[in-house]
Order: structure tokens, then C-alpha cells, then sequence
């Protein structure tokens, strides 16, 4: 029959054609997440959105921290960018929505998806009135240390209130051989934790929503100029390990998780870094860590419960599928929410998924900045870029004693000026 | 009177004291390289308390690791595919130019020929910023030929200069015989410069292959997907995830450096007779 | 004449294209853009005049680079270029293991800047590094040379030396070769002690090739980049910066294109100043 040809040709054409219109819809993100377990899971994740969804895939990219922060600028102007990026939001994000690369999300966001958030987290992901961004997970920076070292200088945590109780607590460090604390100030954002926690405790939300008006003298008035000060009062103990000014995160990380010191002022974003890079694969196990919120300062206006910290998320890129923004949707789920708070990768953002995080010092944070009327984001992100860089560089360059408190404010104050 | 061994030196020395310095500066220059292609053997702990001596117990994983995955022929594939481009990209288009230069007169001929040596005077990084602006707006970003055509342009200056000295050094009878017998410009070229040019296409092929194979500054700027990264880039990369496993990052380092340490090795007179002709006849 | 027009036509677009496109464009775009300041979208609106310039000028990390940029080519010129002709001299000879040598020198000139400087950074890191471990032999604590704002640099002085000393001495010794034996053996006849005979003969004779090794150590050393960003990005706290250093990290990485654009003009003026300043010298020569 000379029909048989014709029909099997058209079947075939047929097929080709549908799984030509069904081929693949790739989809890229870049993550920065170092720690293997938490990028499997990421990874898990991505694997069940493609198997539920046939014709899309999510193709998932890992960039290093500091490369990742660098390249951003450049990469998102590349006509080949990743589709899903990580954000920590603030002015960064800003000057990115500013530069047009980012897709508004504000119609996709709404009803169920929007509830899951609490509307300070979607607060931080909205500019000029529209979402820009998919909250995930929340941080917090303050004080964690090796419970052994302590008990061997004989220094108790909990009486750790007041910057003059830490000085103190770095002294009897000290003479006890401890090295007192571990510091990343090769990637120098570590150490402007110091500089932007005493602010904080200094002049308080005041002060800093002053600064970015460009009120008075901005950055270069008394609570940012004293915390310089505090900072150097900190350095000229010389409590930080060996070789601090040229160790990275990663390896910094590694080092308190090898007992090299005996407190780190980081998030909590740490405790993957620092089980990835100990010697050990393992770092300071959980019921030997313990965490104390970054002391207040003597007659600062800050409010001793404010934070400072991370409200991370992700950000679909201009031009993306919308595959981008549905495994969006699909990530932050209350489940995966509550499997990686369960799993100790992250804090979730979700509402009412906090119960799952097993860790007690994760718990104590996420209740922490539930509490905080004040939740500062990173300065080095909130301010953007290029102020952002060099509130890193004059901490850094105080804790290396080569500039004074008051340049280093009069820098951040110069550069914020340039900028706006 | 001299009894020295030969009279290439102003200085005659004893031979036991030559022997010693020599030995002494060539352990100073090979131990960083042999501590590290041995580092890649050891497991981090051995690396650790031992980074002179040999592994305590041969690690033949670390470099597999590397070599069973993609990754890393990957970034030596995208090496050689840009620094071929380049290399041929640069060969033709500088030949041509130089050949123009070194037989044809015609007003401005010297006036262009300082506008593109000026390219010798200053470094690709002076002008990185507008670059990259520029590659952006080409649409260029990420991909190869915005690396390779830069590179191609950056090259021209010393390519050109070491293409018309050699053109001018061939005998000019021929030039004028061919002119006389009617032989055109362009077949005069095709068909009598190049097969006389190769030891110099070999020279310049050289000189700009390497550079092209060792380039960082420009791929940083202008690619950021990690699949297309020059091997530069890539061990970088791969740094920057491993960085306190450095037995990992040894083997990376030594793996990536054994393409340049074989054609060395293999090509010795062609390579330093390249690296150094720029030297010498520029 | 019609050949003539046509290879002209036909050969010089292509380098002439190219080389304006990429190297003669942007490097005018520099100056334009460095009188601006602009963060790369859109185009440059933000008119500033020679701001650019006076910040780069007040910057203490820029003048670090620019004094790390002096202390290479010092360094260059003082140790590095005698212990390459101190090799030449040696090696200079067809003795037994010559070429061998020679070829050792010579390796850790092959490799890419950033794999020597991967390979550097190793040797000198403080917990499993060749340094920490010789100084725990010795009975030392470990120093963490790169962390330490006043060794830091040394310790890349150092790596620089032994990258390229071989690359010079090669140089040399080609230079060497070329020296006419007989005028050796005539100054020892007339009682020239070896030391006379290297002031008085080779180095005049060598003055062209050492002219030419000084023109690449010294342009080498403004361009240094590669090397410095595996071994300490800049740090610690800009005491390692170089001029390309400083415009990658505060120019290109902040995407402050006009500020950066300045940064290329000064590394700009400062190879042309060089270059003239040169031409200069070898002409007085000739």
C-alpha cells in the first residue's frame, strides 16, 4: 500500500518535530556554595524539578565566593549569563536592576508563593516598589568559639556583654597561649564585620539610614569614626592568628575548625566553610561550638538586639526562560526549607519552617533575627559595589594598622559621595 | 697564561668551583618545581610535615582525579583551539602587512608602519577598561573570538617588524627578476616569499603560540563561562574551589604546566631560538 | 602599478583593521573615558575633568604600586641582570653538562607567570609550604611571608629573579658567543688579569646586548600582573600592588571604567616616556 510510506514518513516527522518543540529548556544558576553536601543538595533539588517537569532542566554552576562577587559586574553583561544568580541583595542589587539585567518578578510573585515570606523578606528584595528577587535564607553575624580553648583560659562566654568584656577575654586568652581569634583579612571582608557590628552598636539604625541620606557627615561621623577606634583598640592586642592578613575565608575557616583560635566573628554561613576546609573534613563538632552575640558598646544607641547580617535570595537574570522562575518557585518550598534547616546547610526565609533546624546555636539565631527590629545587611553589600570595596579595604587596613580610624570613615564618606 | 678549557670567557675558572655554583643555582631553580609535581603524589597530610622529600606512600589518585574528569582537557582544548586562531589569524595578517612594507613604496607607507609599531610601545592592560567595553558592545563577550581577536591585534606590532626585516634580508634579485617577468605582487608572495618565509613563520608561530597559551589578564576579563576558560583561568578556578588541598591543586598546577615543560623539552633549539629571536632581532 | 594598488588593498586592511579596532581605538577611548566617571552601562555621563587623576595620585595604594614597579626594575637591573651574566660567563663554554644547564636556567622562564606564581605561593605558604617547613627545621616558628606586609613584596622580588634570570642569561650568552676569542687571548698576552678583561673587553663588547636586556627587564617590569595575583592579589593591604595590579583590582573588578581608563593612561605615559627615553640612549650611542 502505497499509503505506508507516507504515514510512517509523517510519523517520524512528526516525532522529530514534537521533540524538537519539547527539546530541553536549559536553564543555568550560579551558586557560591562551597561546602559538597549543601551543593548536592542544590544539586538533588535541581534533578527532582527536571524529573517533574520533562523539557526543562536546570543546569547548576559553581563559582567561588570572591570570583563570584568580582566577576559579577562582567559576567552579567556577557550575552551567555547564567539564568538564576545568587544575591545578597542590598545596593548591590540595586545597581543591578539599575543596569536593566534583572527580571521583575513582582507578577509571578503573588497569593501562595508570596505568603511564604515574611514582608521583611520580601522588603529586601523589592525596589521602587517591585520583587527583584526570591528570598531563601537568612544569616547572622557574631561570635563563635571552640568551648575547649575557652575552658582552658578560663574565659566564660556568657559574660561576654561589652566590648571592654571581649578586650578582656582576648587578654586572658592570651597569656592562656590560646590565640584568640581567626580572622579571613586576606579576602578583607571578614574583618569589616568588626567595623559594621560596632557601628551598629554605636549609632544604631539612626545613624546609618543618616549615612545613606547623605545626611551630616554621612560616614564620617562619630558612631563610624568611634568604631574605628573600637576596632583598633581590638588589633593593638594582636589577637589574631599568624599570617591573618593574607588567609582567606576558606582557609581561615579551616583554621578555627582545626582549633588554631579560639573565636571567629563570622555568619552563620561559616560552618560549611569550616567543614569543608579543616584538616579533618569535619571542624569543631557541634556540641563542642558554641556562639554569643557581638558585645554592645558603652553608651551606643544601637539596640543590643539588632543584627547584622545576610538576607540572601536569588535573581532571575533578563531574558531568562520561565523555567527560571518556576524552579524558583519550586526551590522555595516549605519542604526544601525545612529539609536544608533540618540538614544544617541554611537558615530558610519561609515562614514557620525554623522549627526544623535541628543545630540549637542555628535555632538561636534564626529566633534572633525574628526578633531584631534591626536586621542590617553586610555593609560590603548594601552599600554596593565600589563603597562596598572600600569599607573592606579601611577595615582591613586598620586591622594591618596602616591608616587611622578617621581616614578609614573619611574613606567610606569619600566614596559614598562618588558614588551618588 | 691562560689554560683555561676554552676561550669563549673573559674569565677563566677552576672547573670544581663552576661545577659547585652551577649545581647550587640549579637546585635553587628546580626544587620549587620538583616540590611541586612530587606534592601532587602525597596525600595532605604527608604534604604537610614532608613538602621536600619523596611521598611517603606514592598518591596516584590525586592526578587521576584530574585526568579521568573533563575539566581538564576541556581547558587544554580551549588553550589550543584560541592560540591556534590566534596564531594563524596573526601569521597571515602580519605577513601580509610586513610584505607590503618591505617592497612596496607609496605615500603614508612609513607613517602606517609607526601608527601599527606603536602597538610595541605599551601593554595590553593600558587599555583593558575601553576593551572590554568594546568587545561587550561587539557582542563578544564569552566567547572565543573575543579573546582571539585582540590577541591577534596586540601581536600584530612584533609580528610585522620580525616579518619585514626577514622579508627585506631575502635577495632582492628575485624581487626585481619576478617584477621584470611580469609575476604580480600578490602571486610573488604566494608563491616565492611564503615557502622561503618558513623558518620565520616558524619563529613568529612560535613567539605568539606562547604568549597566546600563557595569557591571563585578557581572558579574565573578557570570559567568564568556565567552559570555554584557557587552562590559565581554569587551574585559577580550580584554586580558588581547593584551596587548602593543595595535594589536589600540585597535581592541577603540574598537570598543567606538563604541555609547556614536553614542548620544551621536545622543541628546545626552535623555542629558545624563538623566545630569544624577538630579543635579538628586534 | 595596477599589482602595486592591489596588494596594497588587499594585504594592509586586515592588520590595519584589526590593530585599530582593538589596540588604537581603546587606547584613545582611555583618555576619553578616564575624564569621566562611569561604571560601564549606558555611556559615560558623569563629566569629572582630571578628578580621576588627582584620586588616583592621592591613592597611598597607588603610589605603593608605583614604588613596587621602581623596586622591580631596580631589582631587575641590580641582581637580576649580573647573576644572568654571572651564568653566561659560566655557561658560555661547550664544557661537559653546559647545554644541560642552560636548559635548567632557562625552564622557569616557560612557564605562564600565574603557574609560577601558583607554584611560588605554595612554596611560601605558611602551614605546608618549602619556607615554613626550612624555618621549623631551624627551629623557627613558621612565618607566613605573603600574610606579612613588610616581607611580602621581597618574597616576590624573589620570584621574579628566578623566573627570569634564565631568559636574560640566554641573551647573554648568544651575545657572548659573539665575541671575537682572539681578543681574549690578545689582552692575556698583554697580562690583563680575568677581571680586567671582563671590565675592559667583554662588558663594552656586550653593551648592545646588554642594552637590549635592560629594555626587556624594564618593560617586563611595568607590565607585572600574572605573577603578583596568584601570590597575593595586591595584598597584604596593597603592599604588593603593581600599576596592572592596582587597575584590575580598583578599576576592572569595581567596573570603574573612567578611574581605570586614568590608571591605563599613567601605565601609558610611562612606556612612551620610556620608550622615547631609550631611543634617546641608543642613539647617542650609534
Amino acid at each position: 500500500m502505497a499509503f505506508r510510506p507516507i504515514i510512517a514518513i509523517g510519523f517520524f516527522l512528526a516525532a522529530g518535530i514534537s521533540a524538537a518543540v519539547a527539546a530541553d529548556v536549559r536553564v543555568k544558576l550560579l551558586h557560591v556554595e562551597q561546602n559538597p553536601q549543601a551543593s548536592a543538595f542544590l544539586k538533588e533539588v535541581a534533578r527532582r524539578y527536571a524529573a517533574e517537569h520533562p523539557g526543562a532542566s536546570i543546569d547548576i554552576q559553581y563559582l567561588e565566593n570572591e570570583s563570584y562577587k568580582k566577576k559579577m559586574t562582567t559576567l552579567l553583561q556577557s550575552p551567555d549569563r547564567p539564568n538564576i544568580i545568587y544575591s545578597w541583595g542590598g545596593g548591590v542589587l540595586r545597581e543591578q536592576v539599575k543596569a536593566g539585567v534583572i527580571e521583575d518578578l513582582s507578577s509571578a510573585m503573588t497569593g501562595v508563593w508570596r505568603e511564604r515570606f515574611s514582608p521583611a523578606a520580601i522588603q529586601a528584595y523589592t525596589l521602587n516598589g517591585k520583587v527583584y528577587g526570591v528570598p531563601m535564607q537568612v544569616s547572622q553575624v557574631g561570635f563563635f568559639y571552640n568551648r575547649d580553648l575557652f575552658a582552658k583560659a578560663g574565659v566564660d562566654a556568657a559574660s561576654i556583654k561589652t566590648w571592654d568584656d571581649l578586650l578582656a577575654a582576648v587578654k586572658k586568652l592570651k597569656s592562656a597561649g590560646v590565640t584568640p581569634i581567626i580572622a579571613g583579612g586576606g579576602d578583607k571582608w571578614p574583618i569589616h564585620f568588626y567595623w559594621t557590628h560596632l557601628a551598629i552598636r554605636n549609632g544604631g539604625k539612626s545613624a546609618f539610614e543618616a549615612a545613606l541620606r547623605s545626611e551630616g557627615e554621612g560616614f564620617a561621623a562619630v558612631p563610624f569614626v568611634k568604631a574605628g577606634e573600637q576596632l583598633k583598640q581590638l588589633v593593638d592586642l594582636d589577637p589574631f592568628q599568624p599570617g591573618f592578613l593574607g588567609a582567606t575565608f576558606p582557609q581561615s575557616s579551616g583554621q578555627f575548625g582545626d582549633g588554631k583560635g579560639a573565636m571567629v566573628l563570622q555568619g552563620n554561613f561559616m560552618l560549611n566553610s569550616m567543614r569543608a576546609n579543616s584538616a579533618d573534613k569535619k571542624g569543631i563538632p557541634d556540641e563542642k561550638l558554641g556562639w554569643f552575640p557581638f558585645p554592645t558598646t558603652a553608651g551606643g544607641k544601637g539596640d543590643a538586639s539588632d543584627t547584622l547580617g545576610g538576607l540572601n535570595g536569588w535573581l532571575v537574570t533578563k531574558g531568562s526562560p520561565i523555567q527560571a522562575v518556576d524552579f524558583l518557585k519550586f526551590f522555595s518550598n516549605p519542604e526544601f526549607q525545612r529539609e536544608a534547616a533540618a540538614r544544617g546547610f541554611y537558615i530558610p526565609v519561609a515562614k514557620g519552617t525554623q522549627d526544623a533546624i535541628t543545630n540549637p546555636i542555628l535555632r538561636g539565631i534564626a529566633a534572633n533575627i525574628e526578633r531584631s527590629r534591626y536586621h542590617q545587611i553586610f555593609y560590603d553589600q548594601m552599600l554596593g559595589p565600589s563603597v562596598g570595596a572600600v569599607v573592606n579595604d579601611v577595615s582591613a587596613d586598620i586591622a594591618a594598622k596602616v591608616i587611622t580610624p578617621k581616614e578609614a570613615a573619611r574613606a567610606v564618606q569619600q566614596a559614598w559621595q562618588l558614588a551618588n | 697564561m691562560s689554560n683555561s678549557v676554552s676561550y669563549d670567557t673573559p674569565v677563566s675558572i677552576a672547573p670544581f668551583l663552576r661545577y659547585a655554583i652551577l649545581f647550587l643555582v640549579a637546585g635553587l631553580v628546580l626544587i620549587p618545581l620538583l616540590a611541586t609535581v612530587l606534592g601532587g603524589f602525597k596525600s595532605l597530610g604527608d604534604l604537610r610535615v614532608n613538602p621536600f622529600g619523596l611521598p611517603a606512600q606514592w598518591e596516584w589518585g590525586n592526578y587521576w582525579s584530574i585526568l579521568s574528569g573533563p575539566r581538564y582537557w576541556q581547558l587544554l582544548l580551549n588553550s589550543l583551539v584560541i592560540s591556534v586562531l590566534t596564531v594563524v589569524l596573526t601569521l597571515a595578517a602580519a605577513s601580509m602587512a610586513a610584505f607590503v612594507f618591505a617592497h612596496v613604496r607609496f605615500f603614508g607607507s612609513k607613517f602606517l608602519l609607526q601608527y601599527l609599531l606603536l602597538g610595541l610601545m605599551f601593554p595590553a592592560a593600558t587599555a583593558i577598561l575601553p576593551l572590554f567595553i568594546k568587545i561587550r558592545d561587539l557582542g563578544l563577550l564569552d566567547t572565543y573570538w573575543g579573546l582571539v581577536l585582540p590577541q591577534v591585534a596586540f601581536g600584530l606590532g612584533m609580528s610585522i617588524l620580525l616579518f619585514r626585516n626577514f622579508f627585506r634580508q631575502l635577495p632582492s634579485e628575485l624581487f626585481d627578476a619576478a617584477l621584470v617577468d611580469g609575476c604580480g605582487y600578490v602571486r610573488f608572495f604566494r608563491y616565492v616569499t611564503l615557502p622561503l618565509s618558513r623558518p620565520i613563520l616558524a619563529v613568529v608561530g612560535v613567539i605568539v603560540f606562547v604568549h597566546s597559551w600563557n595569557n591571563y589578564l585578557l581572558p579574565l576579563v573578557v570570559l567568564n563561562r568556565d567552559n570555554i576558560y584557557p587552562w590559565p583561568l581554569g587551574m585559577m578556578a580550580y584554586q580558588g574551589e581547593y584551596s587548602t588541598d593543595w595535594q589536589l591543586v600540585l597535581a592541577f598546577v603540574t598537570l598543567t604546566i606538563l604541555p609547556a615543560l614536553v614542548m620544551f623539552i621536545v622543541a628546545q633549539k626552535y623555542l629558545v631560538a624563538g623566545l630569544t629571536a624577538g630579543a635579538v632581532k628586534g | 602599478m595596477n599589482g602595486k594598488l592591489a596588494v596594497v588593498l588587499l594585504f594592509l586592511p586586515p592588520a590595519l583593521l584589526l590593530f585599530t579596532l582593538f589596540v588604537a581605538l581603546p587606547m584613545g577611548e582611555a583618555a576619553w573615558y578616564s575624564i569621566f566617571n562611569w561604571n560601564g552601562y549606558g555611556t559615560p555621563e558623569n563629566f569629572v575633568g582630571l578628578k580621576n587623576y588627582e584620586l588616583l595620585f592621592q591613592d597611598r595604594a597607588f603610589r605603593t604600586a608605583l614604588v613596587n614597579n621602581l623596586l622591580i626594575i631596580a631589582v631587575s637591573l641590580a641582581i637580576q641582570l649580573p647573576l644572568a651574566l654571572a651564568m653566561a660567563i659560566l655557561l658560555a663554554d661547550r664544557f661537559r653538562g653546559a647545554a644541560m644547564f642552560r636548559m635548567i636556567f632557562f625552564v622557569p622562564y616557560i612557564l605562564a607567570e600565574v603557574a609560577a606564581g601558583l607554584i611560588w605561593r605554595f612554596v611560601y605558604d605558611g602551614d605546608y609550604g618549602l619556607v615554613a617547613k626550612i624555618a621549623t627545621i631551624l627551629g623557627f616558628a613558621a612565618p607566613y611571608v605573603l600574610a606579612d606586609r613588610d616581607l611580602a613584596m621581597h618574597a616576590i622580588l624573589v620570584v621574579i629573579v628566578w623566573k627570569y634570570f634564565g631568559f636574560h642569561m640566554m641573551i647573554y650568552i648568544a651575545g657572548l658567543q659573539q665575541i671575537d676569542p682572539n681578543l681574549y687571548e690578545a689582552a692575556h698576552i698583554d697580562g690583563a688579569t680575568g677581571r680586567q678583561v671582563l671590565w675592559r673587553v667583554t662588558l663594552p663588547l656586550l653593551r648592545p646586548t646588554i642594552m637590549l636586556s635592560v629594555f626587556f627587564a624594564v618593560l617586563g617590569s611595568i607590565q607585572f600582573f600574572d605573577l603578583i595575583m596568584p601570590l597575593t592579589k595586591g595584598g597584604p593591604s596593597d603592599s604588593t600592588q603593581t600599576i596592572v595590579t592596582y587597575l584590575y583590582t580598583y578599576g576592572v573588578t569595581r567596573m570603574r571604567i573612567g578611574f581605570g581608563s586614568a590608571v591605563g593612561v599613567v601605565l601609558f605615559v610611562i612606556c612612551v616616556a620610556f620608550a622615547f627615553g631609550y631611543n634617546r640612549i641608543k642613539m647617542r650611542d650609534e
